[in-house]
């Protein structure tokens, strides 16, 4: 039962710890070929990333991703100006989806009013608008902030959406009408044009 | 040299690797018995269970559904978030535990019984490969013969069906993460469409094909670090699969009187799938599958002599005592089960159906009028549930500060899996501003009384004594 292997299977080595021996077996082959493969690689790694024109570098990378998202937020914005906008604020069911954008989630009327009639922030139904009176102005300030930025308007850009954005500016144009605004006043030069 | 076919097993070499460092291929012999037939109850039972959760709707998901996508995990009626990850501890640590518990009473049962390694193996690459190929002899044979159609026929045979059963497993195993439909859509388009999921199941297929194709026990012995620690796990008294060797010793001939009842028929060696012998004691290879106790038992039987020469047994029980069940080690592992569970069942009790983050909106910490001190927050609601909630938010500060706040008017609705941004600010008229003070976020939804989410966050300001100078 207990057979004595020959010494042609193993070696015992001579050290001893703890009263344990241990045979110095050969390794499995397919262990030791992850071993050299491992060896392949690693030179294969190395080489790669010392030459940097094999791969793309992070900094590159990120950047490629940001023109990527920038091209398709222009591309979802489709055409956009403000003859457009006051077309989308003659259109119901584009206000009534601006209407719920504006009053959901707190997200625009928590400082602008339920009857846009401001707070917090400015008041969005009078006839003196702060950064132009012209639609691509209002559109300006939501997508991208005041420029004033001590007031708190941030970008909403990320939240919102250029397509949310379009509707909530048109459903506080369809408080307006083309020549109202027109004739309104606007305490800098307009932005956005 | 050509390696001969059968091997008779030592302490001082693992059978299934060859002098030479090539793998030994065992071929364990066809058997019958009790255990052998609820070992294959047990495997089909799990293969079903494994194949069947995805199929299995509970509250409208798949029992099963780690939805990587989406970043929610449904178990069995339960949605988490992955802000809920941190449960998943106390689900890797009470399997561990528990694994080590059931190690320490029987042994390593898991290998033998549970292991999906065996369990696929046994029951599903070896009864295909019995199926076409013969019994054990048939196939040693089969490995001898360098080439012959028979041969490419056989092992074609074999390898397409190990292959495409592989394919299969892989894909169950994708459904697991991306549901079954998505799977199905997936699998009717272009591999360039979803080439990720497509590698993904290319890769799992191969390995799965190499492992029960030709790595098989490998896995168990060299690689998996159960065995490995089997010795600290067990003790005198814990179940194993073992030979008696007091009843057994020393093997001859049944007509010897100075034999005992082992009759050295090697029938316990050739159907062992790892090749060991189990009458040289436990051993790190054992996976205690349980398939000697067959084989015995069914010699022993032969012969008319007592079954139970291999068998279930403690170290204490070889020796002639009694194994005991109540001890250090079942008595404190018990403890801290019991322990480990309640902070476990604590910790999940605490999971809502839905989830509040409270952040600070993006600019300035706090913004100055002429008459007030403002703070802008955003709070991330997450719905888990698969219905629409409207949800009401308010805020409570101490008694005596006075703040005015915008945004909560209205309830928030959420629909089923949505997770949203709702915005509100605080604000403060700056004579009343005697510094920081923390107000609490609640929210809660008027149809769910048990629904009560609270967050508490600092209002800032600047320093009182420079604003109101």
């Amino acid at each position: 039962m207990n057979q004595k292997p020959s010494d042609q299977d193993t070696k015992l080595r001579p050290h001893t710890y703890d009263g344990i021996q241990e045979y110095d077996n050969r390794l499995p082959n397919w262990w030791l070929w992850t071993f050299y493969l491992a060896v392949i690689f690693s030179f294969l790694y190395w080489f790669i990333w010392a030459d940097t024109s094999f791969l793309i570098d992070d900094e590159t990378s990120v950047e490629q991703k940001i023109a990527e998202i920038e091209a398709i937020q222009l591309a979802a914005v489709g055409e956009l100006n403000n003859d457009v906008l006051w077309a989308m604020s003659k259109n119901p069911t584009i206000v009534t989806e601006g209407k719920v954008l504006f009053e959901g989630k707190g997200t625009c009327f928590t400082c602008h009013g339920l009857q846009l009639e401001g707070g917090t922030g400015l008041n969005l139904v009078d006839q003196t608008w702060k950064w132009g009176n012209q639609p691509m102005s209002v559109y300006t300030v939501v997508s991208q902030g005041s420029p004033d930025t001590s007031k708190g308007m941030i970008s909403w850009m990320n939240q919102l959406g250029p397509d949310g954005i379009k509707k909530i500016v048109a459903y506080i144009l369809s408080h307006h009408s083309e020549e109202s605004m027109q004739n309104a006043a606007s305490e800098n030069p307009p932005i956005g044009l | 040299m050509p390696q001969q076919d059968t091997k008779r097993p030592n302490r001082s070499l693992v059978t299934t690797i060859n002098n030479d460092g090539s793998h030994f291929c065992v071929h364990p012999a066809d058997i019958k018995g009790r255990f052998v037939r609820l070992r294959r109850i047990v495997g089909y039972a799990l293969i079903a269970f494994f194949v069947g959760l995805p199929w299995i709707p509970i509250n409208g998901h798949p029992a099963v559904f780690l939805d990587i996508i989406d970043r929610r995990f449904h178990l069995f009626g339960f949605t988490l978030s992955f802000q809920d990850t941190w449960l998943l501890f106390f689900v890797v640590s009470g399997l561990g535990f528990s694994l080590f518990y059931i190690t320490a009473l029987f042994g390593r049962v898991w290998c033998g019984w549970a292991c999906p390694q065996t369990v696929y193996l046994e029951h599903v690459y070896r009864r295909i490969e019995r199926w076409i190929e013969g019994d054990a002899n048939a196939r040693r044979k089969l490995d001898r013969i360098t080439i012959s159609p028979e041969k490419i026929l056989k092992r074609t045979l074999k390898y397409t069906i190990f292959f495409l059963v592989s394919f299969i497993i892989a894909h169950i195993f994708l459904s697991y993460f991306v549901s079954l439909p998505l799977l199905w859509r997936m699998i009717t388009l272009s591999p360039a469409e979803n080439w990720t999921s497509f590698l993904f199941v290319f890769f799992f297929t191969t390995v799965l094909f190499i492992n029960f194709a030709w790595f098989r026990e490998q896995l168990c012995i060299v690689i998996c670090p159960y065995g490995r620690f089997q010795s600290a796990l067990i003790d005198d008294h814990t179940k194993n699969v073992a030979y008696d060797y007091n009843r057994g010793n020393p093997p001859g001939k049944r007509n010897d009187p100075a034999a005992g009842d082992c009759i050295d028929c090697h029938r316990c060696v050739q159907v062992c799938p790892t090749g060991i012998d189990i009458r040289q004691g436990l051993q790190l290879e054992c996976i205690g599958c349980s398939a000697c106790i067959d084989a015995c038992d069914e010699i022993m039987e032969k012969v008319h002599t007592p079954k139970g020469l291999i068998r279930y047994a403690s170290d204490a029980e070889l020796k002639g005592g009694k194994t005991q069940w109540i001890r250090f080690r079942t008595i404190s592992y018990t403890i801290l089960l019991f322990i480990g569970a309640i902070i476990a069942f604590q910790a999940f009790s605490t999971l809502n159906n839905t989830s509040i983050a409270v952040i600070r909106m993006s600019g300035s910490p706090y913004y100055l009028t002429a008459d007030s001190v403002r703070n802008q927050y955003q709070v991330r609601l997450t719905n888990k549930t698969n219905a629409l909630i409207q949800l009401k938010g308010s805020i409570t500060a101490n008694a005596e500060q006075a703040f005015t706040t915008n945004g909560f008017e209205r309830a928030i609705s959420l629909q089923p899996m949505e997770e949203t941004l709702a915005t509100f600010v605080i604000t403060v008229p700056k004579q009343s501003f005697t510094g920081n003070f923390p107000i609490a976020v609640e929210v809660t939804n008027p149809e769910d009384p048990t629904l009560h989410l609270t967050q508490t966050v600092e209002f800032l300001g600047p320093d009182p004594k420079l604003l109101n100078r």
